[in-house]
């Protein structure tokens, strides 16, 4: 029998009774579509991320912290155990290692902001401006007004959505305003109030989203000698480190010498490092992710096996009839892997179409939330998010692939079972 | 023996044991039967007296316990699933309840029977429709089964055996499920059938006036020709 043959024969058996093929088929688009979206998304979400990592947290940057990791090292939470301090002028002992470009100190607290009559919970981050506008020169710029670069005195740079939270106009404060910043200082009984008013000299250009270090928008950022006296600390939280090239044995080299510079007290986290673990997790969720998916179409090839076994029954009369015309046993397997492969091909095909919707609408929703609200303490504030799911052709056509094995993987019992049937006995069949 | 078309003579008898259940029926209990070349046999008997399985072994759907079964020269015995399947082919069966498939129209089932053997679309479509005239059914090609009588039905059935020029035509009751009107008329086109083209005919009947239109009569009971 030729191909073309078994498949219209097997097309026919699967167009009369259309609504059972219709819910089986549906069993594999849901779990194509469920796979295709999860896979989509999470591949957006790592573009997405590791894009906007790679312009606010160049590549060419290692961080210094005390103690443990950045916040994504293993050990981050418990190693800040000993007496160790970083200091702001420990800069200077960065600076003078090789291949630094430039040192600069970070603190960073979360204090409220007064803009008139309204009060908000926002990152301090106090700054060298002139070191740090070389380091982030791509994000690290005014949008209007100017970044005071021989700051003077109780000068004040917001970020986009500190001037503008709503992406409306509303405007809560803008270039000349002043701000109150009210900080309690924990660290002396009875706790004091400290506040200092500054002047909005510049409001940065919008970022977008994610950083990790350099410049956000929703951080509040004042020269770092003021921040020095107005927290009453000469440490920083944090020195971030501008190498001269981001070459990975640059960035090796630097890290052991800081390491060796501090006798291990302090963690040396590069960018390159945090992309890695970023990858490293992401490929975790999508194997997590793939794997539920995957479950429910491993449930949809149990329906497909039923339905199978169930219309085998049904048609051991016709197989009887078939084999009875002389058709060969391997015909008779084919055409139920045929039937199989119909199924499965049309619910991957819809599958990977309503999938890839689903993680449209999907994001379209994720995207339009963030904003001001979302904006954490930490200058690793995830703002508003754009993401592009993004449908690789490895995952359509793995998609494809599996919705087409499963199919076929659970067909095979049944159709070796039709194939099997004696053509004496399936035509004595009721 | 039994020989269908075979210029052979061997004197083993055929003897056929298969399991109801759990118990043993003895179908056929020794039986020689030869026919040859354009001839019209009729097999008749009371039912249980072994000649549906004399017709399944006549068709190569089913095997011989013991004894040999020669068809078109060969022993079914020594057939696998795919040669038997081959052998088939060749011939023209017609069973008792039509065993029409329902979702295909009538040219359709005619034509299944010829896209098994690997017949091109075009050739087996033309086909179809010159054996469905040949039976009487040229308006009715693109009616289903369930759109056709009893009578319509078993032409159909007639083409679809018709349809890979047979060696010979087996029939189970082709007369049992219609009205004699009907029964006549198919009886008159197998004749014609038989004398017309020279096909070998084997039918299966306990009607007696079919069978006495044949060329030979074969009677059985309890497993054996009497």
């Amino acid at each position: 029998m030729k191909v073309s043959d078994v498949l219209s024969y097997a097309f026919g058996a699967i167009r009369l009774r259309k609504l059972r093929a219709g819910l089986t088929t549906l069993g594999v688009v849901i779990g194509i579509a469920a796979i295709v979206a999860l896979l989509s998304i999470s591949q957006g979400l790592q573009d997405t991320i590791t894009e906007q990592l790679q312009t606010g947290f160049a590549t060419d940057t290692l961080i210094v912290s005390a103690g443990g990791g950045f916040g994504m090292g293993p050990g981050a939470m418990t190693a800040t155990e000993s007496d160790f301090k970083l200091l702001i002028n420990y800069t200077q002992i960065i600076n003078e290692l090789e291949n630094v470009r430039v040192a600069v100190a970070i603190i960073q607290k979360a204090s409220y902001v007064k803009f008139g009559e309204r009060e908000f919970i926002l990152t301090i981050v106090g700054v060298n401006f002139t070191k740090y506008t070389n380091i982030y020169s791509s994000t690290f710029v005014a949008e209007t007004g100017e970044i005071p670069l021989d700051p003077e005195n109780e000068t004040v740079v917001v970020g986009k959505r500190v001037s503008d939270p709503w992406k409306n106009g509303t405007s809560f404060c803008d270039v000349d305003d002043t701000v109150e910043i009210i900080w309690t200082n924990a660290s002396r009984l009875p706790p004091k109030n400290e506040t200092y008013v500054g002047h909005v000299a510049a409001v940065l250009k919008e970022i977008g989203g994610f950083s990790l270090t350099g410049p956000s928008d929703f951080s509040v950022y004042i020269p770092i000698s003021q921040a020095q006296s107005f927290f009453g600390t000469d440490e920083c939280d944090m020195i971030i480190v501008q190498l001269e090239n981001d070459d990975e044995a640059t960035i090796e080299s630097v890290s052991e010498a800081i390491d060796e510079a501090f006798s291990g007290q302090v963690s040396v986290t590069s960018s390159t490092a945090v992309l890695d673990i970023i990858s490293s997790v992401f490929s975790t969720v999508e194997i997590f992710l793939a794997g539920i998916a995957a479950i429910s179409l491993l449930v949809a090839g149990i329906g497909i096996m039923n339905i199978m076994i169930v219309s085998l029954m049904e048609r051991t009369r016709e197989i009887g009839i078939l084999k009875a015309l002389g058709m060969k046993s391997r015909t008779v397997l084919l055409i139920f892997l045929s039937e199989a492969v119909i199924v499965g091909l049309m619910g991957a095909a819809f599958g990977i179409a309503s999938g890839w919707g689903l993680a449209n609408v999907v994001a379209r929703v994720f995207s339009g939330g963030g904003g001001f609200m979302g904006a954490g303490n930490h200058a690793a504030a995830a703002g508003r998010m754009t993401i592009t799911p993004v449908l690789t052709p490895t995952v359509f056509l793995g998609a494809l692939a599996f919705g087409l094995i499963v199919s076929v993987i659970f067909a095979l019992y049944p159709a070796w079972r039709a194939s099997k049937l004696k053509p004496v006995e399936a035509l004595r069949y009721e | 023996m039994i020989s269908v078309t075979t210029p052979v003579v061997e004197r083993t008898n055929v003897k056929k044991t298969y399991m109801l259940g759990k118990v043993p029926v003895n179908a056929l209990q020794g039986v020689n039967l030869k026919v040859e070349k354009g001839d019209f046999v009729a097999i008749s008997g009371p039912s249980g007296s072994g000649k549906s399985t004399l017709l399944n072994m006549i068709g190569a759907l089913d095997k011989p316990t013991e004894g040999k079964v020669f068809i078109e020269g060969v022993n079914v015995s020594t057939l696998n699933d795919n040669g038997l399947a081959d052998l088939r082919r060749r011939i023209g069966f017609v069973f008792q309840f039509f065993n029409l498939i329902p979702r295909l129209t009538a040219r359709g089932n005619v034509e299944l029977t010829m896209s098994i053997t690997g017949l091109g679309r075009d050739e087996r479509r033309k086909r179809a429709e010159g054996l469905l005239e040949t039976v009487g059914l040229k308006e009715r090609v693109n009616h289903k089964p369930a759109e056709l009588s009893g009578g319509e039905r078993q032409r159909v059935a007639i083409a679809r055996a018709l349809a890979n020029n047979p060696k010979f035509l087996l029939m189970d009751e082709p007369t049992g499920n219609i009205d004699s009107k009907t029964a006549k008329e198919i009886i008159e086109l197998v004749m014609r059938l038989n004398e017309e083209k020279g096909a070998t005919i084997i039918i299966v009947t306990h009607d007696q006036q079919i069978a006495s239109q044949a060329k030979r009569t074969v009677q059985m009971l309890d497993g054996l020709i009497v």
